[in-house]
């Protein structure tokens, strides 16, 4: 089991959406109005007069097959619109009840 | 969850609730009456006390001054004024407006009967009368007729008259000039001295002789039925054979002293139309009837009227205030759509997409229709001012929404998803579309709490803005995400489309122009003083130009209509006054074909009426109405018409002094209207001579002036009376008193009503006097004979002298001194200049110390109002100031951007010179408007600099970046606002000079603040800006040393 950890522009919500009920993606967590920066590019998402925009979060655990479609996916949408800010980091899940 | 978010969820919702809005708000249009101004209420009550026979002065001594004493306390009170002349006094308070007058009514009724106590036994109670616009006759006809005009009174009042009454809304309907039918007796007073009779008892015998009376009932059988002794004249005729006496067993029969003529009362008035005998019928509205609806109820009526009258009897539309207001209100609302297409056509240049139009275009109607939801509730009318105030609204309800969109574009560009770009988008600005609409609000907000006649006119300007752009914030967060989210594509257009050239043309030359602008702006940011001394020295020069434009109440306007006065020396006769009225009739309809109807009348009509206190007539006086053809019929306007009859007037050595007032303006300004633009100065002083002298100094100082005319001193000349002096002492020895002299002599002269002659149910009256031919000179006077009661027959000359006697024919008061009004219409001058003018040789005219002068007229109302206006200027900027500041938490940031403001006067005043307009209560509420509007672009600029100084930007590179990047919107909301002016000022027509100086205001001071705010202000931002990130950078020191 993988855990993987999408945050994106808020603007990308449906499109988020699309993606994970796409690949019947059923299981996730969700946070609403983050705020934070890239490493090396990006404007920082704040939520404040002068950086307005805000992120929003999943965190998906699902089977390793379907993490490289995933990640497939969302690099291409990332790819598309490059300026809205999409990452996704994935990480293994130890043990769950 | 907010607004936007749930309405980009649920746009059925949204779409439902608005179109129910507009539903309604059409229902309400639809409903809403039209009228020219806002509904107002002149605070004036006036006080009607009738002393018959008694003199201005005494009028004055014995009532007014009683009466005035009396109001001393009443609450809300501003001025009294009041006029005695001969037989009347009228007082008039004025009272603050806004006084609940129902209040203050009851107060004056308290107070008048008071002083009721204090007022000689021969006067009657005094009325209380409350005026109002309505008394301003809604429509005048003018009736000719040939033969029938014998008989047109009852033709007109069962025919005419009684089926108009009916009408809803309908109040008084005033018929005058139409000759009364009555059975004239006139004696031969030889022949009644020889049969030992007097007028008294010939009437007396007359009435006793005209009896319809009941006898009691007559039981007859079974039945009971009333008697009834039937004994008037059937016919007038029969009067001729009354036997009036009998003494000395001879008969004398009224023929045998008297002749009998069944005929028209002597006619004291002349009344004519086009130079035919006239009948004029005024129609009065009820308070609260509306002028257009009930006008054409009128109309509608007249038409159906006109079939049932005879074929010789012409009835003519001579006046009707419905004309032009709905000539204005059409032109104005022609103007609106002009509007309309100015803007939505900015708003494609711009954007250059259509679907992104047409969504900020929805914007427009919708807040529109809310402001006539708003008139709707609160029983206001389409007028002049609401159809301005939606103009103005016009270019401000689209900022919002541009302002919303191109933030959803934005997002969308950059490949968000169509709901989420339109929640987001709409989010980030929410709190700046907010605050800038604060700033509006804070400039109109405040028009609403005008007190004065400007507060009535402006209160609903003030609401309808406020209520527009309030409902455009909510269009713009509601219906604007929501159809983004469905309609708005981020594809760039096709270059072949015929909207996607368009769109690239558009671009292009909108690149190129922010282009120019950045280099332009990177210069002036590097020579910031040389831009701020141009920009002191452009101020300063413009402030200039004030001195060189002059300054009036109110624009006056071009209403079809012209009225005017001539008088002839006091005492001039009917017959001599009329001669003069039909020279000037014929040259009037001869040389002036702008002129549709002349209506002129002359003479007295019935000294004691209500119409009488209003228009001021009298044998010597002519009064003129005129009604010209529609503006667009003719060339010249009704100034330059009224200029050139002046001149055909002035030639007639007969007239002492006349008025030719364009519009009609006088009879409003008694209404505290002010319109028309004229200057009153005030002498106060009780002094006859003394006041005298100086008004005619004050008169002939004003005839020197360019650009005034129709000087008029308000107290005429000393009249000449004919005074019979009573030797008491002779005439108590006869046993006769003042009381029954004075009857008997009016008797003889006057006449005395015997009795009514009844015909078809129509009363006439029987009137009994001497024969005119013993009743025209001093010697007939001197010769009439009066009973004593002893029955002996006495000559007046032996109890009285007749003598020759001047007296002051009208005491005008105001605030309890006497006062003599100096008034000129102003042609060409302003009031400002004029005033000025008769200040400066006012110290060579020798005013003695108990003199005072004081100014009036539209002066008066113009320094009432440009005070409470230059209020109203500093209210708007603090408040401006307070949500500036709090928008952006700063006390710097306001006042940098509040530096547009001062150029926005700059351009005021310039628009002002370039178009010979005047600064006039009307351009000033442009200039109130311009505050808040134009700080709106600074708010755009500096908010955006800002945030790219935040983000890390130099201030250089902050300052230029954002103002190419904000280029854009700031010329958008400017020129949305800039162009829907433009159809205000060109269009030419009705009602049209009373809107115009305000477009002209707000066109030119947004247009000069506007190209000031783009340079300007940046380059005052980085000189504060500096001093910021300096101080910014020393707290940052001090901390590092701090932390070691």
């Amino acid at each position: 089991m993988k855990a993987v950890f999408i945050v994106y522009n808020q603007s990308l919500t449906g499109h988020i959406e699309d993606v994970l009920s796409n690949l019947r993606l059923r299981g996730f967590t969700r946070w609403t109005d983050i705020s934070g920066t890239g490493s090396e590019k990006g404007m920082p998402h704040e939520g404040t007069h002068t950086w307005p925009e805000l992120n929003n979060a999943h965190l998906v655990v699902t089977v390793d097959e379907k993490v490289t479609p995933l990640l497939e996916k969302l690099r291409n949408l990332n790819n598309t619109v490059e300026a809205q800010g999409l990452r996704a980091f994935v990480w293994n899940v130890e043990n769950m009840v | 969850m907010s607004l936007y978010s749930t309405s980009v969820k649920k746009p059925v919702s949204t779409i439902m609730i608005l179109i129910g809005v507009v539903i309604f708000g059409l229902y309400s249009y639809f409903q809403l009456p039209v009228d020219y101004f806002p509904k107002i209420d002149p605070p004036f009550i006036s006080v009607f006390a009738y002393y018959t026979g008694a003199n201005a002065l005494d009028v004055e001594q014995n009532i007014t001054r009683k009466l005035e004493d009396g109001f001393g306390s009443i609450t809300n009170l501003k001025k009294i004024t009041s006029k005695s002349k001969d037989n009347i006094s009228v007082v008039t308070l004025e009272f603050e407006w806004g006084t609940n007058l129902d209040e203050a009514t009851n107060e004056v009724r308290n107070a008048v009967g008071l002083a009721e106590r204090n007022l000689p036994d021969e006067v009657e109670a005094p009325t209380i009368f409350k005026i109002s616009t309505s008394m301003m006759p809604v429509i005048m006809f003018s009736v000719t007729s040939n033969e029938s005009y014998e008989a047109i009174k009852d033709i007109l009042d069962k025919k005419l008259i009684q089926p108009l009454n009916r009408i809803d809304g309908v109040g008084n309907i005033i018929q005058t000039g139409a000759p009364v039918r009555a059975v004239m007796v006139d004696v031969d007073p030889r022949r009644l001295d020889a049969y030992n009779l007097t007028v008294e008892q010939i009437a007396g015998v007359l009435a006793a002789n005209n009896l319809s009376l009941p006898s009691g009932d007559l039981e007859m059988g079974k039945s009971d039925l009333p008697l009834r002794l039937q004994g008037e004249f059937e016919s007038s005729d029969i009067i001729n054979n009354i036997i009036v006496s009998n003494a000395n067993e001879k008969t004398v029969y009224l023929r045998d002293i008297a002749t009998v003529r069944d005929t028209l009362k002597d006619i004291k008035t002349y009344e004519r139309a086009n130079g035919g005998k006239n009948v004029r019928i005024m129609i009065q509205k009820q308070s609260d009837a509306n002028t257009v609806t009930v006008a054409q109820k009128i109309k509608k009526k007249l038409e159906e009227i006109k079939k049932t009258l005879p074929p010789d009897v012409k009835v003519e539309i001579l006046m009707d205030s419905s004309i032009n207001t709905l000539n204005s209100i059409n032109n104005l609302a022609e103007t609106l759509i002009y509007a309309l297409i100015f803007v939505v056509l900015v708003v494609l240049v711009f954007l250059g997409r259509g679907r992104a139009t047409f969504i900020i275009s929805l914007s427009i109607p919708i807040s529109l229709i809310a402001g006539f939801i708003y008139m709707y509730l609160s029983g206001g009318t389409i007028n002049i001012i609401t159809l301005s105030s939606l103009s103005i609204a016009i270019g401000l309800v689209v900022d919002d929404s541009i302002v919303v969109l191109e933030n959803i574009t934005k997002k969308l560009e950059r490949g968000g998803f169509a709901r989420e770009s339109a929640i987001f988008g709409t989010s980030e600005v929410s709190l700046a579309v907010v605050a800038s609409t604060l700033t509006i609000v804070a400039v109109f907000l405040p028009l609403t709490m005008l007190g004065g006649i400007t507060g009535i006119l402006f209160r609903p300007l003030g609401w309808v803005v406020t209520i527009t752009v309030a409902t455009s914030v909510i269009v713009s967060m509601t219906l604007v995400p929501a159809l983004s989210s469905k309609m708005l594509t981020a594809k760039t257009p096709d270059r072949k489309s015929f909207g996607g050239r368009i769109y690239w043309f558009s671009q292009n030359v909108l690149e190129r122009m922010d282009g120019f602008y950045a280099k332009t702006l990177s210069w002036a940011v590097g020579h910031r003083w040389t831009v701020i001394v141009i920009a002191v020295v452009v101020f300063g020069s413009s402030l200039l130009l004030v001195k060189v434009i002059g300054s009036e109440f109110m624009p006056s306007s071009d209403n079809d209509r012209i009225s005017g006065q001539v008088k002839l020396a006091q005492g001039t006769n009917l017959d001599e006054t009329i001669i003069t009225a039909m020279y000037l009739d014929s040259v009037f309809r001869t040389k002036y074909p702008e002129v549709e109807i002349v209506s002129s009348s002359a003479g007295s009509g019935d000294e004691s009426s209500l119409a009488a206190i209003f228009s001021e007539t009298g044998n010597y006086i002519i009064n003129y109405t005129f009604k010209m053809k529609q503006r667009k019929d003719r060339k010249r306007d009704i100034f330059e018409i009224a200029t050139e009859m002046r001149k055909d007037i002035e030639k007639l050595p007969e007239v002492e002094k006349f008025y030719v007032d364009p519009g009609s303006s006088r009879s409003s300004s008694a209404m505290g209207m002010g319109g028309g633009n004229n200057l009153e100065v005030k002498i106060y002083g009780n002094d006859f001579d003394e006041t005298n002298v100086i008004s005619e100094r004050i008169a002939d100082a004003l005839k020197t002036i360019k650009g005034t005319s129709d000087i008029l001193i308000s107290r005429d000349r000393e009249k000449t009376e004919m005074q019979l002096v009573l030797d008491n002492e002779k005439m108590t020895s006869f046993g006769l008193n003042t009381a029954t002299v004075a009857m008997a002599i009016r008797n003889r002269i006057n006449g005395l009503t015997a009795t009514k002659y009844k015909e078809d149910g129509d009363e006439y009256d029987v009137i009994v006097r001497y024969d005119e031919k013993f009743r025209r000179s001093t010697e007939d006077i001197q010769n009439i004979s009066i009973m004593t009661p002893q029955g002996k027959i006495i000559k007046l000359s032996e109890i009285t002298q007749l003598k020759r006697f001047y007296s002051p024919p009208n005491i005008e008061r105001e605030n309890k001194v006497r006062v003599v009004t100096v008034s000129a219409a102003l042609t060409g001058a302003d009031v400002g200049t004029v005033k000025a003018e008769i200040e400066k040789q006012l110290p060579s005219m020798n005013i003695p110390s108990d003199v005072s002068i004081d100014f009036g007229g539209s002066a008066e109302n113009m320094k009432d109002s440009f005070q409470s206006l230059f209020l109203l200027i500093l209210l708007s900027l603090i408040l401006v100031y307070i949500v500036m500041a709090s928008q952006f938490e700063s006390l710097t940031e306001p006042f940098i951007i509040m530096f547009s403001i001062p150029f926005a006067f700059t351009g005021v005043f310039l628009g002002l010179f370039v178009f010979h307009s005047t600064i006039s209560v009307i351009s000033l509420i442009g200039a109130v408007m311009l505050i808040g509007i134009v700080v709106k672009n600074g708010i755009i600029l500096v908010d955006y600099t800002n945030l790219e100084a935040d983000r890390g930007l130099s201030m250089k590179n902050a300052v230029i970046t954002a103002g190419r990047s904000r280029l854009r919107p700031v010329l958008m909301t400017s020129l949305t606002m800039i162009l829907a002016m433009i159809p205000m000022i060109v269009t030419r027509g009705s009602g049209s000079e009373m809107w115009r100086p305000m477009a002209i205001a707000i066109f030119f001071g947004l247009t000069v603040s506007t190209m000031v705010t783009l340079i300007l202000i940046p380059t005052i931002y980085t000189i504060f800006g500096v001093g910021k990130i300096k101080r910014a950078r020393k707290t940052q020191l001090k901390l590092q040393i701090k932390n070691g």
